[in-house]
């Protein structure tokens, strides 16, 4: 199995007065462009990246949820390839108040739901609504500094806000922003995902737990004539290796991330093209320094542990790991070996940054000079056989310098828990990625920070990402992340190993397929070409 | 009689809900919960207590077993992850499995049988210590082994067959091409069961007072052998495949995984690995069903071939 | 009342001498049975002495000598982080020993009790135990053992553990039904109108007359669990690196199927080896021991 990356990524946590954000290092990739399409076919997408949960926007919360929604759910507004935000439902960038309090969005006209009903401005209301009060909505809390949504006539809403909130536009281009038939939410209720009906290219046709969901192409589609595929199947695959067998089988024609190990005999397939993307994520060890009675219960208290308590020892860490050699032999040079939150695929990754060199003897010195005889570190990693790969290395790394480690390979969801409960050394874990550096680095490390399972608690860093927040322009922002990170790398709470490339394995038979730094595998507009 | 096949059903029913209750405490003892699991990234503190609030995990455990378990008589076992009826997610996954077992049965049963009989009629040649090495082998060889060595020998290495996955019924050719190597590493291990089985039953009947009395009449071998000793093992035989149901099961889960089959086992590991908490213990609910329900079965075919046996 | 156990013990003793050459002459003239025993030892002896016979330790890595083919200096080969194979085997064998002979002796240790006394007293308490029984058993044994597995937390000793508990109702079900058939046995009023108490009754008369199934039964379950090690470890539920045991290698080794099918093939072919050496002892000694399959 691959890497697990955790839920959501792009467009979740992008703060601070931004309404487009360009990511200019992003290098998005996308099959052959220019070749002519034959209408009608199916084609079959290998999911490695789990399952889907619900297909209802309100409770979705799984990556490969997003890939699915990609061709059956369309959104407000969009990202393009450099991850602008683009409008696709709405008719064009939103208008904002002066007192930045009301939020205006124009919708597009002549638009059907896939059950033939019309979108309007009061179904984006009825689906705003459902979003902010249904129970259990997982979009509440990433709008939740709207107040009401109201209709404007029938092809303007606007959006009236607690107080100024500029990631807004940032959400209506993720899941947030989809709009539902009010026909269907009707009917169905609580149960929509069972038959979820949205605007898009392709709706829903069935779906069988664990194994597979199937769309269809729509009638009712605005832009028709670009969709191709008369059936698209997601199928679901735990096995990374089954997966690229079945694409070199045919059984498949197109794996969503192909495994490290599955990497070169899919790339000396003659049938087959490799895509790739560099995503916005990090693989890493977060350490846990004061996280002793569970995440937020604040204050956090240092854990005593021998890496919690000396600082140097942390360094000696970091020293005997070799990036390079990580990334030859756990991940088949298919990773960015990298030092900080933030990736060289993002325009806000800052070169001037300087990396802890690897240096075993000085490590060793280190090790020595922190006076903790014989040092243990218990390292907790999530079950599945790179990452245990990784965490064997790392042990191989750390026996050479005197540092011991216990690696405890603990299932996935345990691992969570165990993070959140503060139980735990140190963690192996990765980040999927968000497009605004916020969104990589104030949950982790800040101090009210809802994914800070390493208990950091530092006022001068919370400060920095404070300021970072509210900043307007880029390059205050800029400086102050560059504080930020360089606080982060000196302490230690997180020690960044690498950032992660999205390897997808598609047909040569099929064209049009994209895939950006988001890393969701883009194919509602592929077709086989003649 | 009857009073005989109510206590027996009473004790079925006693088990099956102290197997639920099991489940329903043992699923809440592994570390996590569906609001991590479900929550991942996204650990927003209200998002996590609704999930909670859901899941009834904010009430006492009582509370949350009479709630599942007043639905699940009713015939509602709840809502999955997924957001799809428990039962249908079940029903759309048991029949590959059922099929899988079915199809594992057929190559038991046309390697087990004649094997056991071969054994028994040959006792102590050569034939015999074959047969008796084979099924020791099928014993000691791991499910989840033999399905690689399977797969690196007829996919990967020859291109023979698939490697994995399973395609629909519809395609009757496609169907059983990925389903072959599956029903074969689970039918092995089970005709072993059966060969062993079959033997001993065998021995024990042609060693029998109606056997010789049978030779003694001057019958021929072929009709004693196939007439009477074999026709009163398959009846053991019955009881032992009816027994063997756990072992199955256990088995349909490892290869179903290996294979990557979208069956029972499967989703079993899935809905483990993601806390689905009402998915679990549906499927749970069903399986214990099933393996109770065959046990009663065998009790009573049992109690019909031995009278004697219901007063114990 | 010790002269009278005194006097019982004399002669039990002879008698148990001539029997023990008896099974013996009888045991030797099963090749198969001996075969399985030598095998049984030489992996014994190699989880003893791992530390002498394994050329490297279980957690040497070679980073510049990844996926490396059999040579003089790796007779094996080396996996995908430089382990030497050849010694990840000799040392695996600790794990799978260790689980297959200790769970079985757990599971003995809780079950044998439990069973005689319900098997003896009959009555409310067993009632208990057989419906307890039969709810452990409507989980099929693997599936038991996974979920124990999943609540303890990985680690060779809670594999071990989960293992055992999931081998117990099996043990009861056996020690029940000895000690029903056996307190039936004439001895046992024998003894009764000697003046001998329940306990002596069970652990002196019933006990050691229930040993030899026991035993053949220990030999079945041995492989079962040693098998079940190896599902366990494959699930990322068994020892933890840089140990190794046969199930981690396999874990290991399934991304390399098609790059390096030769490190799925050398620790399942242990797998086999071993559960099968122990399978055929046991088969062996139960056709020795089993009056009712000596004819």
């Amino acid at each position: 199995m691959n890497r697990k990356r955790l839920g959501a990524a792009i467009g979740v946590g992008v703060v601070a007065g931004l309404l487009a954000l360009t990511i200019s290092a992003a290098a998005g990739a996308s099959a052959r462009h220019s070749a002519k399409f034959k209408n009608g076919g199916t084609f079959t997408v290998a999911m490695t990246n789990g399952e889907p949960d619900a297909l209802d926007p309100t409770l979705a919360r799984t990556f490969s949820g997003r890939e699915v929604f990609l061709t059956m759910c369309e959104k407000l507004y969009d990202l393009n390839k450099r991850t602008q935000i683009v409008p696709q439902l709405a008719a064009s960038l939103p208008t904002v108040s002066k007192n930045k309090l009301t939020m205006t969005v124009k919708l597009r006209h002549g638009i059907k739901f896939n059950d033939g009903t019309p979108f309007n401005a009061a179904a984006v209301v009825k689906t705003m609504n459902r979003y902010l009060t249904f129970k259990g909505s997982v979009r509440a809390s990433e709008i939740s500094a709207v107040t009401s949504v109201k209709a404007k006539g029938k092809y303007a809403v606007v959006f009236h806000l607690k107080a100024p909130y500029s990631p807004l536009t940032a959400q209506l281009a993720d899941r947030s922003g989809m709009i539902l038939s009010p026909k269907q939410v009707s009917k169905l209720g609580a149960n929509f995902a069972r038959d979820p009906v949205c605007v898009g290219p392709f709706m829903y046709k069935n779906r069988v737990a664990g194994d597979s969901i199937t769309v269809v192409r729509s009638p009712f589609y605005y832009a028709k004539n670009k969709v191709h595929f008369s059936k698209i199947v997601f199928k679901i695959y735990n096995d990374t290796t089954a997966a690229a067998q079945a694409l070199k089988a045919g059984t498949v024609q197109a794996i969503d991330a192909i495994a490290p190990t599955d990497i070169p005999s899919i790339k000396s397939d003659g049938a087959l093209n490799v895509i790739k993307a560099a995503g916005l994520g990090y693989g890493g060890i977060t350490i846990n320094i004061g996280n002793k009675n569970g995440l937020l219960k604040l204050p956090y208290q240092n854990v005593g542990t021998d890496l919690a308590r000396s600082s140097a020892l942390r360094k000696a860490f970091e020293m005997a790991i070799n990036r390079n050699t990580l990334n030859k032999v756990v991940f088949n040079n298919t990773v960015l070996p990298g030092c900080t939150p933030i990736s060289q695929s993002s325009s806000w990754f800052d070169k001037s940054i300087k990396c802890t060199p690897y240096n075993p003897d000085q490590a060793k010195q280190l090790v020595k000079s922190s006076g903790i005889s014989s040092p243990t570190v218990n390292l907790m990693v999530p079950t599945g056989t790179v990452a245990l790969r990784e965490a064997q290395f790392i042990q191989a790394e750390e026996a050479a310098v005197g540092i011991k480690v216990n690696v405890q390979s603990t299932d996935f969801v345990t691992s969570l828990s165990k993070a959140d409960a503060g139980t735990f050394d140190a963690f192996l874990i990765g980040w999927s990625g968000r497009v605004d550096p916020d969104g990589n680095i104030y949950g982790f490390v800040a101090t009210p920070g809802t994914l800070n399972d390493s208990g950091y608690s530092n006022a001068h860093l919370d400060r920095f990402l404070n300021r970072a927040r509210s900043a307007s322009t880029t390059k205050a922002r800029r400086n102050y992340y560059k504080a930020a990170e360089t606080l982060i790398l000196n302490n230690r709470p997180l020690i960044y190993l690498d950032h992660p490339i999205t390897n997808s394995g598609i047909s040569k038979k099929v064209s049009g397929v994209n895939l950006y730094p988001d890393t969701l595998l883009r194919v509602a507009f592929a077709g086989y070409t003649s | 009689m009857g009073g005989f096949l109510i206590r027996k059903a009473g004790a079925a029913l006693v088990v099956l809900v102290l197997a639920s209750m099991l489940v329903f405490v043992g699923v809440r003892a592994i570390p996590g919960n569906p609001a991590i699991a479900l929550g991942a990234e996204n650990r927003d503190p209200s998002v996590i207590a609704a999930v909670k609030a859901k899941y009834l995990l904010d009430k006492p455990l009582p509370v949350q077993y009479g709630h599942w378990i007043w639905l699940a008589v009713q015939g509602d076992l709840g809502t999955d992850q997924r957001q799809l009826s428990v039962g249908h997610t079940i029903a759309s996954r048991l029949p590959i499995s059922i099929e899988l077992a079915l199809l594992s049965m057929l190559v038991a049963v046309v390697i087990g049988i004649p094997a056991g009989v071969i054994a028994a009629v040959r006792r102590g040649k050569p034939s015999d210590y074959t047969v008796t090495v084979f099924a020791l082998t099928g014993l000691s060889v791991p499910h989840f082994w033999f399905g690689l060595m399977l797969i690196i020998w007829f996919a990967v290495d020859l291109h023979w067959l698939p490697a994995g996955g399973y395609v629909s019924v519809h395609h009757p050719i496609a169907n059983l091409e990925h389903l072959i190597l599956p029903a074969i590493v689970l039918g092995t291990g089970f005709a072993a069961v059966l060969m062993r089985q079959m033997r001993s039953s065998m021995l024990g009947s042609l060693g029998a007072d109606y056997v010789r009395t049978a030779r003694a009449k001057g019958m021929s071998e072929k009709t004693v052998v196939w007439k009477h000793a074999f026709r009163n093992s398959l009846i053991t035989i019955t009881t032992v495949m009816g027994l063997q149901l756990g072992g199955l099961i256990s088995g349909i889960v490892v290869v179903e995984e290996i294979f990557g089959i979208p069956g029972f086992g499967s989703l079993t590991i899935d809905a483990v690995n993601q806390r689905d908490y009402t998915l679990i213990q549906g499927v749970v609910l069903v399986a214990a069903a099933a393996y109770v329900f065959a046990n009663l079965l065998v009790d009573v075919v049992y109690s019909f071939l031995n009278p004697r046996i219901r007063t114990i | 009342m010790s002269v009278v156990a005194q006097d019982v013990e004399a002669p039990l003793a002879v008698g148990r001498n001539r029997r023990f050459r008896l099974l013996r002459k009888r045991f030797l003239r099963r090749p198969m049975a001996v075969a399985g025993l030598v095998v049984v030892l030489g992996f014994v002896i190699m989880a003893i002495f791992a530390p002498l016979l394994a050329p490297y330790s279980a957690g040497h890595t070679d980073f510049n000598a990844v996926l490396a083919h059999p040579s003089s200096k790796h007779l094996l080969g080396t996996d995908d982080l430089g382990h030497d194979v050849l010694s990840r085997l000799i040392w695996g064998a600790r794990a799978s020993m260790l689980v297959g002979v200790l769970s079985t002796v757990l599971a003995m240790v809780v079950a044998v009790p439990i069973g005689m006394l319900a098997g003896y007293y009959r009555g409310w308490l067993d009632t208990v135990v057989a419906r307890m029984t039969d709810v452990l058993l409507a989980f099929p044994f693997l599936i038991l053992a996974v979920g124990l597995a999943a609540i303890l937390g990985p680690s060779l000793m809670n594999a071990t553990l989960a293992l055992g508990i999931g081998t117990v109702p099996v043990f009861i079900r056996i020690a029940r039904g000895e000690t029903l058939a056996l307190r039936e046995e004439d001895y046992v009023p024998a003894a009764v109108l000697n003046g001998a108490n329940d306990a002596t009754i069970i652990f002196r008369h019933i006990l050691p007359n229930m040993t030899n199934t026991l035993l053949v039964q220990a030999t079945l379950t041995i492989p079962a669990a040693i098998v079940g090690e190896a599902i366990l470890s494959f699930l990322g539920l068994g020892v933890q690196p840089p140990a190794s045991s046969w199930g981690t290698m396999l874990q290991e080794a399934e991304p390399y199927l098609t790059q390096a099918p030769r490190l799925a093939v050398y620790p399942g072919l242990a797998i086999v080896f071993a559960a099968l050496a122990f399978n055929v002892l046991g088969d062996g000694l139960r056709d020795i021991l089993d009056p009712r399959t000596t004819r």
